[in-house]
C-alpha cells in the first residue's frame, strides 16, 4: 500500500504507522461521564468498506494524516493533515449504537 | 557431442565452449546453453524423478514453467535445490545434482511406490495418518512412526544448512511505465512509452530479451524476428529512460502498483565481483504497468504423458531454434491446435525426422496442411495418443482413434515409432500478475482459456497475455499499450510488418485423452506433484469439488511451478467430471510469488542484521574498559564491569556496593529526551502528566507520571523545566518512541490549537548518573562554573557549567536513593566528560556501574521501570496514587477510577523477601501454599529480583494480590519451568533508606 | 572548545573499499558541520519563521513542502509541515536563530551534537541510496537543494540533495555507526572511497 502524505508525496506504507479510527473526537476533558470515554477509549466499528483512518507518518514528517480508505479493495481515496480542521463524522459513516453487533453481522471472521 | 547439436541456429555462442558436471559426470556446452540445452545436447533426456512416485522425468518445457527438470546447485560448498534446470545457464564449473532419488538417477529404490500407485493417490496422508489412534497402524501415532521415512522419500530437493556466503540486496525503483515480459508486445510497449519521454522499466526474466521473437522464426520488418528483437533491446537499453533489466522476473503486483522483482545478477557466473550480489530484489512503484507476459502452452493429459522424451511443442521448437538443439531425432507431435505445427516445421527444418503429426482434430486448414507436408511424416488426424511406450526414455507412441464427444480412445491401436513426443494443449495467458492484482480472471471460449481481469490498478495489458494470437497483433497492441501507459492515445499508423504462417489460433477443446478398455498407466495432470487424472476424480468423488479444495486435497498446482502447466487441464477434468464448464468450474485466485523468490533477497543487506545497533556516546569506552554488553531494546548498555574470574552476581553486588558506600557512575544516555517547547507547553504537560507541571518553577525538576486514555500506567520520568516555555521531558529507555507518538497524537489530532512543540532530542544528550554519599564531592572536583552545594543545587534542582571545558547541564535527582546527579552534556563531548568526571572521582574509588548494578539499587529502593510498568497496572497498583492530582483533568483521569481497576485486591506491587536463601527468578508465581506438584493458584509475579548487598539478602520486587495487606505474610514462589520453589516473606516495597534520608542529605 | 567526537568511531575507515576494478562510484564522508538545527513555527506563523532564518543564517528558504537551499558551508530545507533543518559549516548558529525566532513565532532545537552529517557523493550516489530509502532519487523527483524526511527500517533520516551527485544525510547520532556501516555494505558493490 502506498500513501499520499500531503507533505512529503506518496510513500510505502512501512513509513506509516496506523494509529486507529479517525471518526472518533475526543470528549470535553472535564467530563466524566463513563459512557463517552467508554465510547472513545474502546467502541470501534470494524466496517467493510470504506473507513476513515488515521496514520502517522512515522518514518517521515511524523505528522498525523486522516486517511480514507476501503478496507476491502485497500482503495485510498483521500490523505488530509489530522487536527487542521477535525472533519464532522461524514452522514454515511456508522453511528455506533451496537458497534459490537455491527461488527459481528457485517464482516466474517477472519481466518 | 551426441549429434543432437545443429550448426545453423540459435542464439548461443559456439566458439565458447562452457564445461560443467551433472550428476558428477562432466559436460560440455556453449554460452548461452541453459542446463536443459546442453544435457538434451549431450543426449541426456532423464532428468529426474518425480515427487511421490519417483517416476523418471525429462523435461517438459524450456523455460520458467518447468515442472520436471529440478536440479540442486552446489556452489562454495552450499546446495540449492529445485532450480529449473530450464532457468540455469550453464557456466564453466557449474556443479548440478539430479533430486528425489537414490543412490542413483537411473537406479532408484523409491520407484517400487509406482507399484504401489493406488495407495498413494489423492488423500493418502489425511486418510492414514489423521484422526484418533485406533491400533497400532493408524492415526497420528503411526504418522509419528512414518514421518522419518516419508520425510526422506518424498518432497523435493533438500534444502541445505550450510550458512549462505551469497550476497543480496534492495533495490527500490520508481518509474513511469514498467513493462513486465519483453516478447514483441513488450519490446513495442517499451518503445512507444519511452519515445513519448517516459522513465521505462523494462523486465524480461530470460537472459536474452526478446520472447517468442528469439524462436519463432518469424519475420519482423524483414528481419529474422530474433535479429529484429536483438536490435529494439539494445536500442531501447541505449536510451537515457530506460532501464532493461534481464534475468529478471516479476513476481508480486502489490497495492498502489507496488511490484516486486528477482533479477538474477550472479546466478550465472562463479564468481561475483566484490560486493556484487547474487539476487537482487527490486521494488518497483510504477505509474503505469504493461503486461505483455505471454502464454504458457498446455500439455494434453494421457497414459504416461510424463515420460522422459515427451514434451510441450513449443518447448521442442524453442530448443531448436533458440539452443540449437534437438530434442530427439525422430519426433512426433500431439497437438490440439495449429500452433505445433510450427513446431514440426522448424524442428523438420533443424534436420529432425518427424514421425508423425497427431491432431485431435478431423478438420484443418490448408495452410497447416502445407506446413505439415514440408515437416514431412504422417499427418494423423481425428486420432490421439492414448499410451508412450519405453523405460526411462520414449521408444514410441500408441495412437488411437479420439471420439470428439467423449474424449475417448478407442479401437485399433498404432505404434509410432519416436524419441520424443511433442505436444499441445492450447495456450494459457500468463495472467498471474493481473490475477494478484484483480478480480477473477475470463474465460474465453474461442482460446479456450482464462483472460486477464479487469484492472483494479493502473495496468494494461497486450500481446499473448491479452489474447493475442499472433505477432502482427501483438506488436500492435504492444504499442497502443505503451503509448497509453505514456498518456497518449493508440496510434492508427502500421507497426512492423511480420511475416509468419497462417495459423487458425483456436484449440479443440481437448485436455485428457481415456483410453476405452484397460489401465495404461498414470496420466498425469500435475508433473511437479504426481497428481494424476484420476485423482483429480477421486477427490470429485469424496466431495472435493470446488477448485480450492480440490488444490489443498490432491495438491495440485502446487510447490515450485505453482500448476503453470497443470491448472487448466485440472480444472477440465473437474469440469467434465462435475459435469459443468470449465468458467463454472473456476480458477484459483494467483498469489505472489508468480515464480520462487530466495529468502535472501527478501532479507537483503540486513542477513544476519535484523536490527541495527543503537550506541551512546561513550560505547567505545565501556567496551575498552571490560563492561558486558546487553541489549535494551535496540540499545546496548552495559551490563557489568566484571573483574577477571568474578560472577555476574559478584560483579554487580560489588558495583552496588560501592554506590552504597563511597560513589558511582552509570551512563544514563539512554534515556529517552523530549524537548518541549512553546507558550503552551505547560499547558500541555498538565494535560499529559497526572501531576502539575505549571507550577514547577524554571531551573527545576519534577517526577512525573503518565497514563494511557483507559487509565493505566504509560511511563514515568522527570521533566525539567528550563525555562518559561521551554522543559526537557526524559522518558524511560524502553517507552521513548511510544511516549513520543502518544504526545504527537494528541496534539496533531486533538489539540492542534496548542503551540508546542516535540522534538526528539534523546541523541542530543548524553548523561552520566553519579551516585553516592560522594557524588557531591566528585562534582566539586569536576564541574568549574557553579557551585554545587544543597543550597544552590537542591533535590531536583539544576544547574549549568561545565567539565574541563565542556558546558554540561546538572540535575540533581536520584534512582539509586543515595546522593545523586545526573549530568548532561552534548553527545560529542560525552567520553570527554565522562572520562574527567571519573578523574575527579579517583581519589574516592568512583567506579563505573551496569545495568545490573542499577538495578538492584532501584529494586532496594522499590522505584518502578517499565518491569512493573507493563501495560497492565494503574497508578494505584504502584502505590503513586499520591500523584494523581484531584484538581485538574488529565489523560486517563476519566478512566482511570473505572470500578475494576481501583479494586483493592488487584496486584500490586511488594517487596518479596526470599527465606531459603537462593536467588528468586523473574517471572516467577507467588502462590500460597507450597507444593511442587499440583500448580497453586497464582497471586502474582515477581517482576525483578537480585542480591541486595545491603540487606544481605536475595529480594525482588512483586505485583501480589491486595498488595500491601500482605505486608509479613509468608508465601512461595513458584516457578516451574525452572524447578525454583521456596518460601518467602511479602514486605514492603520500600526495602532501604525508607525516608529518602539519603538522597535529601 | 572541547572537540567533538564522530559517533562513527572504528567504522570510520578512510581509503578505497569494495570493488576497486573501477573508479569509486561514490565517496561517502561525515561532514560533521557546526551546527545542525531545527526551527519550528507555529501555524501561521510560517512566513515570519523563514524570515527570521533569512536574518540568522542568509538562508532564503522557499515555502514550499521539501524545498531548500544548499550552499557552499550552510543549508536548509523544509523537512515536515512548519519545520524546517539548518545545517551551517559554523558552530553556535542555535543561538542566532533562538535570537531571531521568538516565542510568538515558534520554537528552535540545537541538534548538534544528536545528528551525524554523513555525505554521499558520486556517479552511483542515487544508486546506493536506492537500496536503503524507498524513496525516488532521480533528479527530476528530487531536485538540487530539496529535502526530505525518510527511514531505513527503524532509522530515520533527513536527506538533502545538495549537488548532482551528492546528497547530504542526517541520522539520529546513536544510530550513524549502524547506518554508516550499511551504508558501506550497499557501496561495496559500485565500490566506494571514504574520506
Amino acid at each position: 500500500m502506498r500513501i499520499s502524505c500531503p507533505y512529503c508525496g506518496t510513500r510505502d506504507v512501512a513509513e506509516f504507522t496506523y494509529q486507529g479510527d479517525a471518526t472518533i473526537t475526543r470528549p470535553d476533558p472535564a467530563s466524566t461521564d463513563q459512557n463517552t470515554w467508554n465510547a472513545f477509549v474502546y467502541d470501534r466499528a470494524n466496517p467493510a468498506g470504506k473507513h476513515s483512518e488515521l496514520w502517522q507518518h512515522s518514518g517521515g514528517c511524523r505528522t498525523h494524516l486522516v486517511v480514507e480508505r476501503d478496507t476491502v479493495t485497500h482503495v485510498i481515496t483521500s490523505v488530509a493533515f489530522a487536527g487542521a480542521k477535525r472533519k464532522p463524522v461524514s452522514a454515511a459513516a456508522p453511528k455506533r449504537k451496537a458497534p459490537a453487533r455491527k461488527a459481528a453481522t457485517r464482516g466474517k471472521a477472519p481466518s | 557431442m551426441s549429434g543432437r547439436r545443429v550448426s545453423d541456429r540459435g542464439r548461443i555462442d559456439r566458439s565458447r565452449s562452457i564445461s560443467f558436471r551433472f550428476d558428477g559426470q562432466a559436460y560440455s556446452g556453449y554460452a548461452g546453453d541453459t542446463l536443459a540445452s546442453a544435457l538434451l545436447a549431450n543426449g541426456i533426456t532423464l532428468f529426474g524423478r518425480s515427487f511421490k512416485y519417483h517416476r523418471p522425468r525429462g523435461v517438459l518445457t524450456a523455460g520458467i514453467d518447468e515442472p520436471n527438470a529440478l536440479v540442486t546447485v552446489i556452489r562454495d560448498g552450499m546446495r540449492e535445490a529445485n532450480i529449473p534446470a530450464t532457468q540455469l545457464e550453464i557456466y564453466d564449473g557449474l556443479v548440478a545434482e539430479s533430486q528425489n532419488r537414490f543412490p542413483s538417477l537411473a537406479f532408484d529404490i523409491g520407484a517400487v511406490n509406482q507399484l504401489a500407485g493406488p495407495v498413494f493417490s489423492a488423500g493418502f496422508y489425511y486418510k492414514t495418518f489423521m484422526g484418533p489412534v485406533i491400533g497400532p497402524l493408524r492415526g497420528t501415532r503411526f504418522w509419528m512412526f512414518c514421518e522419518w521415512f516419508i520425510r526422506r522419500a518424498a518432497g523435493l530437493g533438500r534444502a541445505d544448512h550450510a550458512r549462505d556466503a551469497a550476497r543480496y540486496q534492495r533495490m527500490n525503483a520508481h518509474c513511469d511505465v514498467l513493462v513486465v515480459g519483453s516478447g514483441p508486445a513488450g519490446l513495442a510497449a517499451a518503445r512507444a512509452a519511452a519515445n513519448a519521454g517516459k522513465n521505462v522499466i523494462l523486465a524480461e526474466l530470460d537472459p536474452v530479451a526478446g520472447g517468442s521473437a528469439k524462436w519463432s522464426g518469424e519475420t519482423i520488418d524483414g528481419k529474422p524476428a530474433a535479429e529484429w528483437a536483438a536490435a529494439q533491446a539494445e536500442a531501447l537499453a541505449e536510451m537515457d529512460n530506460v532501464r532493461l533489466l534481464t534475468r529478471t522476473h516479476v513476481w508480486g503486483y502489490y497495492d498502489g502498483n507496488t511490484l516486486a522483482a528477482l533479477e538474477r545478477v550472479g546466478d550465472h557466473t562463479l564468481t561475483a565481483t566484490p560486493g556484487e550480489p547474487r539476487h537482487r530484489h527490486w521494488v518497483i512503484r510504477a505509474g503505469t504497468v504493461v503486461l505483455t507476459t505471454g502464454a504458457f502452452e498446455r500439455p494434453i493429459v494421457f497414459p504416461g504423458n510424463d515420460r522422459p522424451g515427451v514434451m510441450l511443442a513449443g518447448a521442442a521448437q524453442r530448443y531448436a531454434a533458440e539452443f540449437g538443439v534437438l530434442p530427439g531425432r525422430r519426433i512426433a507431435l500431439f497437438t490440439n491446435n495449429d500452433s505445433a505445427y510450427a513446431a514440426a516445421a522448424e524442428l523438420s527444418a533443424a534436420g529432425a525426422e518427424i514421425a508423425a503429426i497427431v491432431d485431435t482434430r478431423q478438420v484443418i486448414s490448408a495452410g497447416v496442411r502445407d506446413l505439415a507436408a514440408r515437416a514431412g511424416g504422417e499427418l494423423l488426424l481425428g486420432q490421439a495418443v492414448s499410451a508412450t511406450k519405453g523405460g526411462k526414455a520414449l521408444t514410441g507412441v500408441t495412437v488411437q482413434r479420439l471420439d470428439p464427444v467423449t474424449g475417448t480412445a478407442s479401437g485399433e491401436k498404432r505404434t509410432v515409432a519416436a524419441d520424443c513426443l511433442a505436444m499441445s494443449g492450447g495456450w494459457s495467458p500468463a495472467i498471474h500478475l493481473a490475477s494478484q492484482a484483480g478480480a477473477a480472471p475470463k474465460w474465453n471460449d474461442d482460446l479456450q482459456a482464462f483472460l486477464p481481469p479487469d484492472p483494479a490498478q493502473p495496468w494494461l495489458g497486450a500481446g499473448a497475455f491479452a489474447g493475442d494470437t499472433n505477432t502482427a497483433d501483438a506488436l500492435r497492441s504492444g504499442r497502443n499499450a505503451g503509448a497509453r501507459a505514456a498518456g497518449g492515445r493508440a496510434s492508427r499508423s502500421q507497426p512492423a510488418k511480420v511475416e509468419a504462417p497462417k495459423l487458425d489460433p483456436f484449440p479443440a477443446p481437448v485436455f485428457e485423452i481415456r483410453p476405452t478398455e484397460g489401465s495404461s498407466g498414470k496420466a498425469l495432470v500435475d508433473h511437479q506433484l504426481d497428481v494424476t487424472a484420476e485423482d483429480v476424480r477421486l477427490a470429485h468423488r469424496e466431495g472435493f469439488h470446488s477448485v480450492e479444495h480440490l488444490k489443498r486435497y490432491t495438491t495440485l498446482g502446487m510447490a515450485t511451478d505453482q500448476g503453470k502447466t497443470s491448472n487448466v487441464p485440472g480444472l477440465a477434468i473437474m469440469a467434465n467430471a462435475r459435469g459443468i464448464s470449465i468458467p463454472e468450474a473456476g480458477t484459483t485466485r494467483f498469489r505472489p510469488p508468480f515464480a520462487p523468490v530466495s529468502l535472501g533477497s527478501l532479507a537483503a543487506e540486513r542477513f544476519g542484521d535484523v536490527s541495527p545497533d543503537r550506541l551512546t556516546p561513550m560505547h567505545d569506552w565501556h567496551v575498552d574498559h571490560g563492561a558486558e554488553m546487553m541489549p535494551a531494546g535496540l540499545w546496548h548498555r552495559p551490563r557489568i564491569y566484571g573483574l577477571p574470574g568474578e560472577t555476574l552476581e559478584q560483579a554487580y553486588v560489588r558495583e552496588a556496593k560501592t554506590v552504597r558506600e563511597g560513589v558511582g557512575m552509570v551512563d544514563v544516555s539512554t534515556l529517552g529526551k523530549i524537548a518541549v517547547k512553546g507558550p503552551d507547553a505547560a499547558e500541555f504537560l498538565d494535560r499529559v502528566y497526572t501531576n502539575k507541571f505549571s507550577t514547577l518553577p524554571v531551573g527545576k525538576a519534577r517526577y512525573g507520571l503518565m497514563l494511557r486514555e483507559d487509565g493505566l500506567v504509560l511511563d514515568d520520568g522527570t521533566t525539567w523545566r528550563l525555562g518559561e516555555n521551554d522543559f526537557l521531558m526524559t522518558t524511560t529507555t524502553a517507552a521513548a518512541g511510544k511516549v513520543m507518538q502518544h504526545l504527537e497524537c494528541l496534539l496533531d489530532v486533538h489539540w492542534p490549537d496548542l503551540k508546542v512543540a516535540l522534538t526528539s532530542v534523546s541523541d542530543q544528550w548524553a548523561g552520566a548518573a553519579i551516585s553516592g554519599p560522594d557524588a557531591r564531592r566528585v562534582l566539586e572536583r569536576a564541574v568549574q562554573g557553579t557551585r554545587v552545594d544543597n543550597e544552590t543545587l537542591p533535590f531536583m534542582g539544576i544547574v549549568y557549567g561545565e567539565v574541563d571545558g565542556a558546558p554540561v547541564t546538572i540535575c540533581r535527582l536520584s534512582f539509586s536513593g543515595e546522593l545523586a546527579y545526573e549530568v548532561y552534556c552534548g553527545a560529542g563531548h560525552g567520553t570527554h566528560v565522562w572520562e574527567a568526571l571519573l578523574a575527579a572521582g579517583e581519589p574516592f574509588g568512583i567506579l563505573p556501574y551496569g545495568m545490573e548494578a542499577l538495578g538492584t539499587l532501584r529494586i532496594e529502593k522499590g522505584h518502578v521501570t517499565g518491569a512493573e510498568i507493563d501495560g497492565r497496572v494503574t497508578a494505584r497498583d504502584l502505590y503513586l496514587d499520591w500523584m494523581l492530582s484531584k484538581k485538574k483533568p488529565f489523560v486517563g483521569s476519566a478512566m482511570m477510577d473505572r470500578e475494576g481497576l481501583v479494586d483493592e485486591n488487584r496486584i500490586r506491587l511488594v517487596g518479596i523477601i526470599s527465606l531459603d536463601g537462593l536467588p528468586l527468578g523473574g517471572g516467577a508465581h507467588i502462590v500460597e501454599a507450597n507444593s511442587h506438584a499440583e500448580p497453586n493458584e497464582s497471586i502474582g509475579h515477581i517482576t525483578a529480583f537480585c542480591y541486595s548487598p545491603v540487606l544481605a539478602k536475595y529480594i525482588g520486587l512483586a505485583l501480589v494480590k491486595g498488595g500491601k495487606a500482605r505486608h509479613g505474610q509468608r508465601a512461595f514462589i513458584a516457578d516451574p519451568l525452572r524447578k525454583r520453589y521456596g518460601p518467602v516473606e511479602i514486605v514492603s516495597h520500600h526495602f532501604f533508606d525508607p525516608e529518602g534520608s539519603r538522597m535529601h542529605g | 572548545m572541547v572537540e567533538r567526537e564522530s559517533p562513527l568511531g572504528p567504522a570510520y575507515r578512510p581509503g578505497r573499499h569494495g570493488n576497486v576494478a573501477e573508479a569509486a562510484g561514490v565517496t561517502l564522508s561525515e561532514t560533521r558541520p557546526g551546527s545542525i538545527v531545527e526551527v519550528v513555527s507555529w501555524p501561521g506563523s510560517e512566513k515570519a519563521a523563514l524570515a527570521a532564518i533569512k536574518s540568522a543564517t542568509g538562508l532564503a528558504l522557499p515555502n514550499m513542502p521539501g524545498a531548500g537551499v544548499s550552499k557552499k558551508d550552510k543549508a536548509g530545507y523544509g523537512f515536515a509541515p512548519r519545520r524546517w533543518l539548518i545545517i551551517d559549516g559554523r558552530e553556535g548558529v542555535e543561538q542566532q536563530l533562538q535570537k531571531a525566532v521568538s516565542d510568538k513565532i515558534g520554537a528552535v532545537n540545537d541538534l548538534s551534537h544528536g545528528r551525524t552529517a554523513i555525505r554521499v557523493s558520486g556517479p552511483r550516489a542515487e544508486w546506493v541510496l536506492s537500496k536503503l530509502f524507498a524513496v525516488d532519487f532521480s533528479a527530476e523527483a528530487f531536485p538540487v537543494s530539496n529535502g526530505c524526511s525518510t527511514a531505513h527500517h527503524e532509522i530515520f533520516a533527513q536527506i538533502q540533495r545538495t549537488g548532482k551527485n551528492q546528497f547530504d544525510l542526517i541520522v539520529f547520532c546513536s544510530f550513524a555507526r549502524a547506518f554508516w556501516t550499511t551504508l558501506c555494505h550497499s557501496a561495496e558493490e559500485v565500490g566506494y572511497e571514504v574520506s
